[in-house]
């Protein structure tokens, strides 16, 4: 997307779509395989959101099953609890962009200046494999490290003559429990991002300040961050679709059928599994899911909106 | 150029659906009608043509065996082949998820799927009948392709248990017997050092031996028990079944549905909102949990304790008599000599006992099936040829097990182990009485003993032929949540406030979750199925 635009921008925009197509056909062709995948994954299953609105039977398929208008999205909205499950939902995911991004940027920005290129390539590595441990076993992992019972830590902790709190019982400390999870899971995905942006900074502009006599605080200050703003603004804006979406997996597995915690956890996955795990119907499932799209996609439209109107450097489109 | 084509393609996208929303709102009827076209009922029943060589796929549920099966099954084939010139082949939906894993196979066949084992009680059955999933089967077609299966069920009247408006869907495993009510296990020998010489009968007699073991037995737990949603709606429901004449029906997902009594099934109880039972339940599960007769973190744990009880680690398990008198009993028999692990019944406090619903294993045939008569000659195959029956059930005669000639007993061969070298079928569509063995592993003897006291309380499950309309349920989705978010924090003492908070909050999120108008109509539909 930003290369695009740096070749295109000092384009006259007078010429004919064909001309320009001509001028980009590489670009365009390194995309295909990328355009071929959305198209082929994400717009052409779209017409079966339909589902969503029918009262599904194998018979009669997707689209020939009744259709039943608004029906499969009611019981969202009768539950009373799409307020708190929407709450839940949202306040997770901007702890989990913002406190992860700043923190991904942080270990970036130390990474970068640390000398030894071994220790950097080792620490990558090991901050990366976290993110490949399914959440089956970070479930398991967390029991096994604050059950009150016979976890690892609450043995620490009692063998130092303390007393472990009761964490699975009590709500208002368990979302510390699973952002700290998420972020040692996600970290070291995004750190690799921020560090290659970092990588890509001119280096000439860090010579400069150098020359110029600017401490390393100060080139973090004025040059690193400065140029990360564009990175952070694009995966701000990609997280932001999927702010009312939630991480099933590493939420369902951490708290389970545990309805101590629900009133800080639940999110409208956990909820809509549970509602769903009795009845299986795929309609309602449908409904759920086209709901958290569409909210998502007025979400990236607006954002998008907004960074346009302040910077437009730094919009999607 | 990107810039143009994204917003292009989604506004492309999402008109091309909202067009196939709109486009449809006119028939929505015309699908309602029944797929019996597809039902191809083989004409003449004097000749079948088996000329063909073909494959029956079976669909069963269970994690893919690696013992013997696979050997098995090419001497079940053998003969399969001999007798119907069919094959089988299996198709397992594993135990992680199961229920969305089944369905989806369901919904997703296309002629992939022929003979698939399911249940109107613990698979979605009736509501994959509703959902066109199932061939109905003509009695024509039975009585020509499974005359055996036909005149057996027929003969116990069985087959309105597998009927759905009038046509019949699921051939019920009715000629089985099986005990599957909820208890508790205990130990015998602990149970006497507490005092009770003859045996624990009540759920008050289990508190004071639960709190024996926690004063006397510091190194165990004493009920290890893992708080999953299943397991709190097992202990709820023993719960209601010991202390109330409630009846539960089936086929809801969530029990909040009860019929008032034997003698007046078709009204519903109301405990979940009026009386004291429910604060009672709760008061007394927090007295437990206060007691730590399980762990703290029990609704987050997932252990296998049923293991934890056979190496002694625990001195209660809550299961079903089945798995009591087949694996825990002769298993503890052999591993603590003297433990005689007992059974304490759910609803023994107050005779309410009742028996297992005819279609608790049932088979049906997929509705796209390309071979639905042979697919039903297969069945007939399996559920009455001995041979087959064996080999699917026990494995190879000399191999696997021995038979007594005299007593007709089965052992199992020195070095036996199912997972190891046994066989897996997991055929619970079909079993037969008149083929099974007496396996002498088996505690048979405690076993006979408390069938002896079923018999004379137990009654027939009386909601066999209910298949509740979900469509006219729309609160049904909200009531699942609100049960599965208070009853784990009743049934294992874990309410944040006091026991009568959590009860009151819970009564009052049933109400807005629309459980009034819900019982009015499934009282309504009962009364529609049973009073006409």
């Amino acid at each position: 997307m930003k290369a695009s635009k740096a070749v295109t921008a000092d384009r006259p925009s007078q010429h004919g779509f064909l001309y320009r197509l001509n001028q980009n056909k590489v670009l365009l062709i390194m995309c295909v395989p990328a355009i071929l995948f959305f198209l082929f994954f994400s717009y052409a299953p779209m017409p079966g959101a339909y589902v969503a609105f029918t009262n599904f039977n194998y018979n009669g398929g997707i689209f020939g099953s009744p259709f039943v208008g608004w029906r499969n999205f009611e019981f969202l909205f009768t539950s009373g609890q799409l307020t708190l499950l929407l709450r839940n939902t949202v306040l997770y995911n901007l702890v989990f962009i913002i406190l992860g991004n700043i923190i991904q940027m942080f270990i970036a920005i130390l990474l970068n200046e640390v000398a030894c290129k071994k220790f950097v390539k080792v620490t990558q590595s090991l901050m990366f494999l976290p993110y490949f441990i399914s959440a089956v076993l970070v479930g398991l992992l967390v029991y096994n490290m604050i059950n009150y019972d016979y976890g690892f830590l609450s043995n620490l902790v009692r063998s130092m003559g303390g007393d472990m709190p009761k964490l699975y019982s009590d709500p208002n400390t368990f979302p510390a429990v699973i952002i700290i999870a998420k972020l040692w899971q996600s970290t070291g995905y995004g750190t690799v991002v921020y560090f290659a942006a970092i990588c890509g900074i001119d280096a000439s502009m860090m010579e400069a300040a150098k020359v110029d006599g600017a401490n390393g605080f100060q080139r973090i200050r004025y040059i690193t961050l400065p140029c990360l703003k564009g990175t952070v603004i694009i995966l701000f804006l990609f997280a932001i679709g999927g702010i009312v979406k939630g991480d099933f997996g590493l939420f369902y597995n951490l708290v389970g059928t545990n309805s101590v915690l629900y009133s800080t956890t639940d999110i409208i996955e956990t909820y809509v599994y549970r509602c769903m795990m009795n009845t299986f119907n795929f309609s309602q499932g449908s409904a759920v899911g086209l709901f958290q799209s569409v909210f998502g996609f007025v979400l990236v439209m607006v954002a998008n909106g907004v960074v346009k109107k302040l910077d437009s450097d730094y919009s999607l489109f | 150029m990107k810039k143009r084509i994204v917003p292009l393609l989604l506004a492309s996208a999402l008109l091309i659906s909202t067009a196939a929303c709109s486009g449809n709102t006119g028939d929505s009827s015309t699908n309602d009608s029944t797929n019996s076209g597809n039902s191809s009922t083989g004409g003449s029943a004097t000749e079948i043509d088996t000329s063909e060589h073909v494959t029956i796929s079976y669909l069963t549920l269970g994690d893919i065996p690696t013992n013997e099966t696979e050997r098995a099954l090419a001497a079940v084939n053998e003969i399969l082949t001999k007798e119907v010139n069919a094959e089988m082949s299996l198709r397992w939906i594993e135990w992680a998820d199961y229920t969305a894993q089944y369905n989806l196979a369901l919904a997703s066949q296309n002629g992939d799927l022929d003979l698939v084992v399911t249940a109107s009680d613990w698979l979605d059955g009736w509501p994959n009948v509703q959902k066109n999933a199932f061939l109905p089967l003509s009695e024509e077609m039975l009585k020509t392709y499974a005359p055996k299966t036909w005149e057996q069920v027929d003969e116990a009247g069985h087959w309105k248990d597998g009927m759905y408006e009038g046509q019949i869907y699921l051939i019920p495993e009715d000629a089985y017997a099986q005990w599957i009510n909820h208890g508790f296990m205990y130990r015998s020998d602990w149970a006497k050092e507490a005092g009770f010489e003859d045996g624990i009968h009540s759920w008050d007699d289990m508190q004071v031996y639960l709190q024996y073991l926690k004063d006397n037995k510091p190194d165990i737990i004493p009920w290890d028990v893992a708080g999953s949603t299943g397991m709190t709606a097992e202990v709820a429901k023993g719960w209601q079944d010991s202390h109330t004449d409630d009846i539960t029906i089936d086929g809801f997902g969530i029990q909040l549905f009860w019929g008032e009594s034997k003698d007046d099934p078709y009204h519903l109880s109301r405990f979940f909102i009026e009386g004291d039972g429910l604060l009672e339940f709760a008061t007394e599960m927090k007295e437990w949990a206060d007691a730590g007769y399980w762990r703290a973190d029990v609704l987050n744990y997932t252990g296998d304790t049923a293991s934890i009880l056979k190496e002694g680690g625990t001195g209660a398990h809550e299961h079903i008599t089945q798995s009591w008198y087949t694996d825990l009993r002769p298993n503890m028999d052999k591993n603590f000599p003297g433990s005689d692990l007992d059974f304490f019944y759910f609803g023994e406090e107050t005779q309410n006992l009742v028996k297992l619903v005819t279609t608790h294993g049932a088979m049906a045939v997929a509705a796209q099936s390309q071979n639905p008569e042979r697919a039903l000659m297969v069945y007939d195959q399996l559920r009455f040829n001995q041979e087959v029956y064996d080999l699917m059930a026990y494995g190879f005669e000399g191999e696997q097990y021995t038979l007594d000639e005299e007593t007709g007993m089965l052992s199992w061969t020195e070095g036996y182990d199912n997972a190891v070298n046994g066989v897996t079928f997991n055929f619970w569509g079909g079993r037969n009485d008149d083929m099974e063995r007496k396996v002498d592993f088996y505690a048979w003897e405690p076993y006979e003993e408390k069938v002896a006291e079923y018999e004379k309380v137990a009654i027939e499950y009386p909601y066999g032929t209910f298949i509740p309309d979900k469509d006219s349920l729309p609160q049904l989705e909200n009531l699942a949540n609100v049960y599965n978010t208070y009853m784990p924090q009743i049934a294992f003492g874990k309410m944040a406030g006091t026991p009568e908070e959590c009860v009151e909050q819970f009564r009052n999120e049933l109400k807005q979750a629309g459980y009034e108008e819900a019982l009015a109509e499934v009282e309504r539909q009962l009364q529609e199925t049973y009073q006409s």
